[in-house]
């Protein structure tokens, strides 16, 4: 028993000794809802977009009005048939490898990510691409897009060298191109950003170390990190004890209030909640009865209970008004406002042609399992349309069930809680991935709305080039969905994250286009 | 060792011989059950993995990539034949073959559970042991207490609570590294097993396995304590049993040793129920490890099956089960050979039926 306790004790010492050596590097550590893919043609999910605008370089760069900045173009020039954008490249920006950027880099990157199709290329016009000279790339649309230039920030430049130099002839996937590089890529970075991979399992982290080469170097704030980890968890318990273990230094956007809340009252943790371009929708399904009738989807819209809905969120969480989140650009607040009005939901009800025999259409509501929380808004959902006799059954339903239900009218079910983003701070997108017929068999619409009309005015709409028109149409397109009652617009949500006081960070500052705000160059850690 | 003659060597040879034969259909059935059931779980795998906003071309290559709009059987015969030649197929989440993600992240589960074997054999034999002897006793009643509490406890409880107590200063002790394999600043060792620890040894990095070992005991104690208290119990359920037997009555009465009568005559014949209930724990284990690979952040098969099942992420699920199935089998028939060598009479009956 001696012999055990002091070998216990001597194996305490000795890690002791190890674990706490410290190589003095400033770290930021922050935790991820994994998976991460950090291939350009690859990630659109919210940590690949954080890690792909840490590793790779665009074009422009979105300030905190949404405006496009220069960023690896020093400028831009539009036709005045605006459908030919040519963009003046900055001289002597270096790729992580010390070769140069250069104008056939961003050809090569466009046509990759066209070629592939995937991550965010349905947001990356498939426009052609030439490179006029070393510093010269010109896009020739097809028909004007006034909101071009907004796209290109998904357009990650690659460099093509380096990506060829590491593709897998033995697949045939892409014909010349081989695999594309896409197996390399999936560990590896090829970009000119601030920071470059140094580790990457897949699973568990992606460690990036600091780019000293980086083009905007003189802009890196003075204390920013060395060395920037995404932990791959979101794990209440473990996030709790790497912030207590002073092992990390911003959580993930997906810890619950209860969480949030615990951490906030620890010494040195503070939780900063700011705007998104997310909101949470309860998606009826317009096709199932009694939902086919507009005045039984009124009837709920009147008769939910928005005050307690947002109650149930972080402080300061607002509802909706209208299908569009208000920090959107083009979203308006002249539209149908709905709120708990008893009288007016039985109204309604009355004139709904199921309104007698209510009760044999008991409304199906599913929420998705692996978020806990929204549990609570369907119960309350549930408590609410008792109030005017309409039953609801309350489901949880796995992910991968959701997305099958989705893709067919029959299985999609009356209403499923989801929250979903904008790509882009403007109203045109997120009517686009919310009610365009193109979305109708995903998780992003169970309304099936499937209405020509509404098709063609959301398309036309995004190609309005004066902006002002383009907001007007956007504003009557809302107060029609609004109108109509296609779904319950519960809130805006505010991206919350719980974070050590000594990091310098402010996200505010920074656009809400999804990644920007954890742009680490711009985040000191003063530990 | 008194057996292992030429005769019982041939016959262990040819016993290795039929189990082996015997798991090929096994494997073969549960190829098929597993092939089946992942096609039936909901979602469209192609547009899970692409998202909601691939173009319907871009899902439909991929659809095409892998066979999926083939009948069944036809899938299961691509699949079946590319299996024998050693491919898996290419997982839908990582999207590399599946056979790097297994070379990836089983070493790391299978070191998690052996060190939790190791763990819950010594413990357990030992509490066992140590209740039996002391029958009825405040340490008989103590490790009762604990053993309950440990088969009632689920892993990732235990792993929590180790979690909170251990690796920070505000209710504990701040001994443990609360996540990963390794401390940031370490590099993994040269690859030979997978296995940080024994890859870390051969390559003589001391500070490396001292680390990797620091960041393995927590997970696997959490691991462990279900089946160590399972084993506590019945080592010492069967070994009460043998103390009352007339033979150790006779070799105490022939006034052999306490310490030799215990370890040599009655621990032995005692371990045969313990040894193979460890068998079954020690595979499950690997399949059980999920939540504790979860609040660990720890990258290894289980975690990584969990996740396949949730995304149906086709081949990665089908391999997964597979090698899960193998260390089953694998498991069992060395748990069939230990047995064997602790009791002699099974050697005999088979020599028999044999």
């Amino acid at each position: 028993m001696r012999k055990l306790l002091v070998l216990t004790l001597l194996l305490l010492l000795v890690f002791s000794a190890v674990a706490f050596a410290q190589d003095g590097e400033r770290q930021l550590r922050i935790t991820f809802s994994w998976p991460t893919a950090i291939d350009p043609a690859a990630g659109d999910d919210f940590s690949s977009s954080h890690a792909l605008i840490n590793l790779y370089d665009t074009l422009g760069y979105p300030d905190k009005n949404n405006e496009v900045q220069p960023w690896l173009a020093e400028s831009w020039e539009i036709s005045d048939d605006n459908l030919t954008f040519t963009f003046n490249l900055r001289q002597g920006v270096m790729f992580h490898d010390g070769t140069e950027l250069l104008a056939s880099d961003v050809v090569y990157s466009i046509n990759r990510l066209n070629d592939i199709g995937e991550g965010f290329a349905y947001l990356v016009p498939d426009a052609a691409a030439a490179a006029l000279d070393d510093y010269t790339v010109q896009f020739t649309l097809d028909q004007p897009d006034p909101l071009f230039v907004p796209r290109l920030l998904r357009l990650y430049i690659l460099n093509e060298d380096l990506v060829r130099a590491n593709y897998d002839m033995e697949s045939t996937l892409y014909g010349e191109h081989g695999d594309y590089g896409r197996n390399w890529l999936l560990t590896n970075s090829a970009g000119s950003g601030p920071y470059m991979v140094i580790d990457y399992p897949l699973v568990g982290y992606l460690e990036m170390a600091r780019w000293d080469g980086w083009w905007n170097a003189e802009n890196f704030v003075e204390n920013v990190a060395d060395v920037v980890t995404y932990v791959d968890t979101t794990e209440a318990a473990t996030v709790r004890s790497l912030m207590l273990n002073d092992e990390l230094e911003i959580t993930d956007n997906w810890q619950t209030i209860e969480a949030l809340q615990s951490l906030d009252a620890i010494d040195g943790i503070d939780v900063k909640a700011f705007r998104s371009l997310t909101a949470f929708y309860f998606m009826m399904n317009t096709r199932l009865a009694p939902l086919d009738d507009v005045h039984c989807r009124r009837a709920l819209a009147w008769a939910y209970d928005y005050d307690q809905v947002v109650a149930l969120e972080w402080p300061g969480t607002v509802s909706m008004i209208g299908p569009v989140p208000r920090n959107i650009d083009g979203h308006t607040s002249d539209l149908t406002i709905y709120s708990r009005d008893l009288d007016k939901a039985r109204e309604e009800l009355a004139q709904c042609q199921y309104a007698d025999n209510i009760a044999d259409y008991p409304i199906d509501v599913h929420w998705i399992s692996q978020v806990p929380a929204e549990e609570q808004f369907a119960l309350l959902f549930q408590a609410n349309m008792a109030d005017i006799g309409v039953p609801v059954n309350v489901l949880s339903t796995p992910w991968g069930t959701v997305v099958e239900n989705a893709s067919t009218q029959e299985t999609s079910p009356h209403i499923v809680t989801i929250y979903t983003a904008s790509d882009w701070p403007e109203a045109g997108f997120m009517l686009q991935q919310r009610y365009h017929s193109s979305t109708a068999n995903t998780w992003q619409q169970n309304e099936w709305l499937l209405d020509e009309d509404l098709d063609a005015r959301i398309e036309n709409s995004l190609l309005i080039m004066d902006q002002e028109e383009r907001y007007a149409e956007y504003a009557s397109l809302q107060r029609e969905i609004a109108d109509q009652a296609y779904s319950l617009f519960l809130y805006d949500q505010r991206n919350k994250h719980a974070f050590k006081t000594f990091v310098d960070w402010h996200p505010e500052e920074n656009s809400g286009v999804m990644g920007y705000q954890i742009f680490a160059p711009f985040i000191g850690v003063d530990s | 060792m008194n057996f292992l003659n030429v005769e019982e060597l041939q016959r262990l040879f040819l016993f290795l011989l039929r189990r082996i034969f015997q798991s090929i259909f096994v494997l073969f059935g549960l190829s098929i059950l597993i092939f089946l059931l992942s096609r039936v779980l909901p979602g469209d795998p192609a547009r899970m993995a692409l998202g909601a906003r691939a173009p319907q071309e871009t899902i439909q290559r991929l659809r095409d990539e892998m066979h999926l709009d083939e009948p069944l059987l036809q899938q299961y015969q691509i699949w079946f034949t590319n299996a024998l030649g050693g491919d898996l197929g290419d997982s839908l989440r990582t999207r590399r073959p599946v056979v790097d993600d297994i070379v990836e992240f089983l070493p790391a589960s299978m070191e998690l559970v052996l060190l939790a074997g190791v763990i819950s054999a010594i413990g357990g034999i030992t509490l066992g042991t140590l209740s039996a002897r002391h029958k009825d006793s405040w340490i008989d009643n103590l490790v009762r207490v604990i053993s309950y509490m440990g088969v009632v406890t689920p892993a990732f409880v235990v792993a929590i609570i180790f979690l909170t107590f251990f690796t920070t200063a505000e209710f504990g002790l701040d001994l443990f590294p609360p996540i990963g394999r390794l401390s940031s600043g370490f590099e993994p060792p040269p690859r030979v097993t997978g296995l940080y620890t024994v890859d870390s040894l051969l390559a003589g990095q001391f500070d490396t396995f001292v680390n990797a070992l620091h960041h393995l005991i927590l997970p696997s104690l959490a691991l462990a304590l279900g089946s160590l208290s399972q084993e506590a119990r019945i080592t010492r359920s069967t070994m009460s049993d043998n103390l009352t037997r007339d033979y150790i009555a006779a070799e105490r009465a022939l006034g052999i040793p306490e310490r030799t009568v215990t370890g040599k005559f009655l621990l032995k014949p005692s371990l045969i129920p313990t040894v193979s209930i460890f068998g079954l724990d020690f595979a499950a284990n690997l399949s059980n490890a999920f939540l504790v690979e979860v609040i660990f952040n720890w990258p290894g098969i289980s975690r990584y099956a969990t996740t396949a099942m949730l995304y149906k992420d086709l081949n990665a699920i089908a391999a997964v089960i597979l090698i899960l199935g193998v260390t089953f089998i694998v498991v069992n028939i060395l748990v069939d050979l230990v047995v064997g060598i602790l009791d002699p009479r099974i050697r005999l009956r088979g020599a028999r039926s044999d």
